[in-house]
């Protein structure tokens, strides 16, 4: 592995950058409250990428993607008066997120169309899924871009909350506890959810699993 | 519910190929840029006040602002009184203190002694003074032509 592929290393799970960053962005929000917005314009470098990338896994779809993170970030600056700091910024805004895009799969429900992103240079380099495609894999023909095609097809099968868990846990790696607050549920629901979601994901790729 | 972790492995290998989707190379350059030009441009950014920076917690909580507005309103009530009550006191007495070109001139308690002799004298006057008729009349006091009110004042000086 060479330096290059070092520095593109993939995003690394989010769930330890939350408790870290709560006391800098409790700064950052009173100063946006009091309408400063360079700190709103940190908030957002902050936490763009987890946002996009979570909006992107659920529609699979960039302009979706693009449209929805910047509503979510225009949203959140507009309700920033009434957040109180009850949790944390970093879950209040996901939760924007999330009911947004949920919200409009559910309006676009009969027209879905997939844009995907392209696989970063990493995705070849990777030794796991390289595995996935070597011979040791049933479908010994096919390629990283059709099995991302078959992944994000199978995805889309899911309904949203089964889908949104499986992206913010198996994707993004956040904690049952996370996700529980983002979804406003317990985790048991989230565990069962996760189970039911992996099980159908499973089912629906079995050509390309082991 | 809790599945044993090598039941998904596969799967869960699978949905890393999913991190390796990155948005267009420069994609988030100029992303924050572009919600702060929309925020700008909808004119949703309102800069506070001087006084939410000192006290933010007003906004949250309204009775808190009402009740700062009280003890301070109370406060200047109590400061005009106890400032009223000491310009009284020290006009009853003037203070000893001070030297004598410090210190007021006629003062209201001196004053009340002398203001009936002066209506007294000034009574026979038509114009009483006003604001807006000042006492600037030259004429002498009509009591001074009065030849038998002059007698009288005479022999109540020379009685004995």
């Amino acid at each position: 592995m060479n330096a290059n592929v070092l520095d593109k290393a993939p995003a690394t799970p989010c769930s330890n950058a939350t408790a870290t960053d709560a006391p800098e962005d409790q700064k950052l929000v009173k100063r946006a409250q009091g309408g400063h917005l360079e700190a709103y314009d940190e908030l957002i470098r902050r936490y763009q990428e987890r946002i996009y990338a979570t909006i992107y896994h659920m529609t699979a779809n960039h302009e979706d993607a693009n449209d929805l993170a910047q509503e979510t970030f225009i949203k959140a600056y507009q309700a920033l008066k009434s957040f109180k700091g009850d949790s944390s910024f970093f879950t209040w805004v996901y939760r924007i997120a999330v009911n947004k895009t949920i919200n409009f799969l559910k309006q676009r429900k009969h027209k879905t169309h997939m844009s995907l992103n392209d696989l970063d240079f990493n995705a070849e380099h990777d030794p796991e899924l390289v595995a996935l495609v070597s011979d040791k894999t049933p479908r010994r023909d096919v390629n990283l871009i059709e099995l991302q095609e078959k992944l994000n097809g199978a995805m889309q099968k899911l309904s949203e909350t089964h889908r949104l868990v499986v992206t913010l846990h198996d994707v993004q790696g956040m904690s049952h506890e996370e996700i529980s607050k983002i979804m406003g549920c317990n985790t048991g629901t989230v565990r069962s959810r996760l189970f039911y979601a992996r099980q159908q994901l499973q089912a629906y790729l079995s050509d390309y699993l082991k | 519910m809790n599945p044993a972790p090598e039941e998904f492995d596969a799967l869960r290998k699978l949905l890393a190929l999913k991190r390796h989707e990155p948005p267009p190379p420069g994609y988030f350059n100029h992303f924050s840029d572009k919600i702060i030009a929309r925020i700008e441009a909808q004119g949703l950014c309102t800069r506070n006040s001087w006084w939410h920076g000192l006290f933010p917690e007003w906004d949250a909580k309204p009775v808190l602002a009402c009740a700062y507005g009280l003890v301070i309103m109370g406060l200047l009530a109590i400061g005009v009184g106890v400032s009223q009550s000491l310009d009284t006191e020290e006009a009853a007495a003037p203070d000893l203190a001070r030297p004598w070109f410090a210190q007021a001139p006629a003062s209201d308690a001196v004053l009340p002694v002398s203001v009936p002799v002066a209506q007294a004298s000034l009574s026979g006057q038509t114009n009483p003074a006003s604001s807006v008729n000042p006492v600037i009349s030259s004429g002498a006091p009509s009591f001074l032509f009065d030849v038998n009110r002059l007698k009288g004042e005479i022999e109540r000086i020379n009685l004995p």
